[in-house]
């Protein structure tokens, strides 16, 4: 329903831009000027890291731009096992999310009764309670299990804590792909769940993307999770590795950079290049819609 | 029966296994821990033990105590700021992209960086920025002339600063949202206008606001969400202080808790935030329905 109204959007969009392309390149310049002042000071934040980063390190006597801070964490600290865990709890929490949330999006989609809307108000009552609420009580359960200080324990919390969106996203994109084509392979013998995987799921890359790249984006930033359930170093992953360079004296500023350009590289590139995936829009219109 | 009776059943069974996963997650993730936390903010326990059972007694002290209502007021200040100053800095940047511009695209998605880059990245580089009275804002500042204030030293800069990060991470969603809504706006009722002598800041007002106040009350409604429950742009930034001057309701949480181990106060003041939040957003949730019967 949603992806319906955006694909219409897009195509007015590109009407009214050959219709009134007169018009609207009025002052086009003033705007380019004004949104390059603007990025640049949006930017200098993130500016700051990628050249602190590159700048030589404390004690160095290399000038001008260098690897040396990469070098340096690679070899001298655990930024690779914090790499290593941060990849393996995101990709884990994508793949787990997806699987969990596509089959109860269907459902959302697909069935029209009390029970199913009510589940859905359920999901939007949990996705609005705080994480903090319910990270002491799973602290607890989880240290019962041997789950705390550990990936999985915190992979297990962060598919609790997307599945709402996930599914919501999933439901939306569900509806966009026609009931009558389900129909048709019912008629031949296919079964619903077959026509779930084979129609559905098939058809639904873009829909699958924007949920995988939702996930990706809460699992690889999170914090708060991670200072509650990490305690040991071999076990932190990035934003806990790069906070444990602030407790030592004297900050190393182009180590923390350093850590700070790795940590920020994945979701930047997964923005940069699969952001025509992604429409928050999506999210909003799956809310509300529902 | 007949076929179509068969597969109603098939189909009923079907669905009700595909939601199962969910289901159990949402039962294990979600309302165990919800129930749980109730039982625990009426008991007077730690991180290991349940303790003995104290009424609300919790929920009393937390009532009383100044720091509770001074984290609140924190928490709505943070919150108006952050849901309505990226509102308007997002609005700006979508109604500016929403006409031609040479490389539109390409801002577009530099000025999404704010929000793709981890908190933990981004308040490490405006620590780095303002911290200390040899950082570079300072420093600018005192080459302005206008002295050398301590950012985040000074309890009310402080809370301006944490306030003015929390624009800057969260204004490309408002942007994406208010970006989306425009693009949905047909063209041709504003030539229309135009005809009818509106100006541009008419048109604005009497066309584009109404024709967006959906999708702008649901992104009020996600970013109170999110304000309220944010952890790391405070914590990570100022760590709550100094003197407690930026602790939010959840900062309040996570200190009670897990560094003053008072496990039932702290869940107390999670309930109490929670209920806050869950008023707010059946208010706007009431305007949606409003604006989408108009």
């Amino acid at each position: 329903m949603t992806t319906t109204a955006l694909r219409l959007a897009g195509r007015t969009r590109v009407e009214r831009v050959s219709f009134i392309a007169e018009k609207d390149r009025q002052g086009a310049w003033w705007r380019f000027i004004f949104l390059i002042l603007a990025t640049a000071i949006v930017l200098v934040p993130i500016a700051v890291v990628v050249i602190l980063a590159l700048m030589p390190g404390l004690g160095s006597s290399a000038h001008g731009l260098t690897l040396t801070n990469f070098a340096h964490v690679f070899t001298g600290t655990q930024t690779l096992t914090w790499l290593g865990n941060s990849t393996v709890v995101t990709l884990a929490t994508v793949v787990i999310s997806v699987i969990v949330a596509a089959p109860a999006g269907y459902v959302l989609s697909r069935g029209r009764s009390k029970t199913v809307t009510g589940y859905s108000l359920l999901l939007f009552v949990v996705q609005s309670l705080p994480v903090i609420t319910s990270v002491v009580p799973l602290f607890i359960l989880f240290a019962n299990f041997g789950l705390v200080d550990n990936l999985a324990g915190i992979t297990i919390i962060y598919v609790g804590s997307s599945m709402s969106v996930a599914t919501w996203m999933l439901a939306a994109y569900f509806d966009s792909i026609p009931a009558s084509l389900e129909e048709a392979a019912w008629i031949d013998g296919t079964s619903i769940f077959g026509s779930f995987t084979r129609i559905v799921l098939r058809n639904s890359l873009p829909g699958i993307l924007s949920t995988a790249i939702f996930t990706f984006l809460l699992a690889w930033n999170d914090y708060l999770v991670a200072i509650v359930f990490l305690r040991t170093t071999s076990t932190f992953t990035l934003p806990m590795g790069l906070q444990s360079f602030f407790q030592q004296n004297a900050t190393d500023w182009g180590s923390v950079m350093a850590v700070a350009v790795i940590m920020m590289l994945p979701p930047v590139i997964v923005f940069a290049t699969l952001n025509r995936y992604f429409s928050v829009g999506g999210i909003g219109g799956a809310l509300a819609g529902r | 029966m007949t076929i179509g009776g068969t597969l109603q059943r098939q189909r009923g069974l079907t669905l009700g296994v595909l939601i199962v996963p969910s289901v159990f997650f949402l039962l294990l993730l979600n309302a165990y821990p919800v129930v749980y936390a109730a039982i625990q903010s009426l008991h007077q326990g730690s991180l290991i033990a349940t303790g003995p059972f104290v009424g609300l007694a919790n929920f009393t002290d937390v009532l009383t105590q100044a720091s509770f209502w001074h984290a609140a007021g924190f928490t709505l200040v943070f919150t108006l700021v952050g849901v309505f100053g990226s509102w308007l800095v997002g609005l700006g940047f979508a109604l500016v992209l929403n006409r031609y511009v040479p490389a539109g695209g390409v801002f577009k998605v530099l000025l999404l960086l704010p929000w793709v880059v981890p908190i933990v990245v981004s308040s490490t580089s405006w620590n780095w920025l303002v911290a200390t009275p040899s950082s570079p804002l300072p420093q600018l500042w005192h080459l302005l002339g206008w002295g050398t204030p301590l950012f985040l030293a000074d309890p009310t800069l402080a809370a301006v600063m944490v306030c003015v990060f929390k624009v800057w991470v969260s204004f490309p969603f408002m942007m994406m949202m208010t970006s989306s809504a425009l693009a949905s706006v047909d063209g041709t009722v504003y030539e229309a206008a135009a005809m009818d002598g509106a100006g541009r800041v008419q048109q604005f007002r009497h066309i584009t606001m109404p024709l967006i106040a959906r999708s702008t009350y649901i992104s009020w409604i996600l970013m109170t969400i999110f304000c309220v429950n944010d952890f790391p742009t405070i914590y990570l930034l100022t760590g709550g202080g100094p003197v407690d001057a930026t602790t939010s309701l959840v900062v309040l949480a996570y200190r009670t808790v897990f560094q003053n181990f008072q496990t039932g106060p702290g869940v107390a003041i999670a309930f109490l935030m929670t209920a806050a939040l869950v008023i707010v957003s059946v208010v706007l949730f009431r305007q949606i329905r409003k604006s989408a019967v108009e």
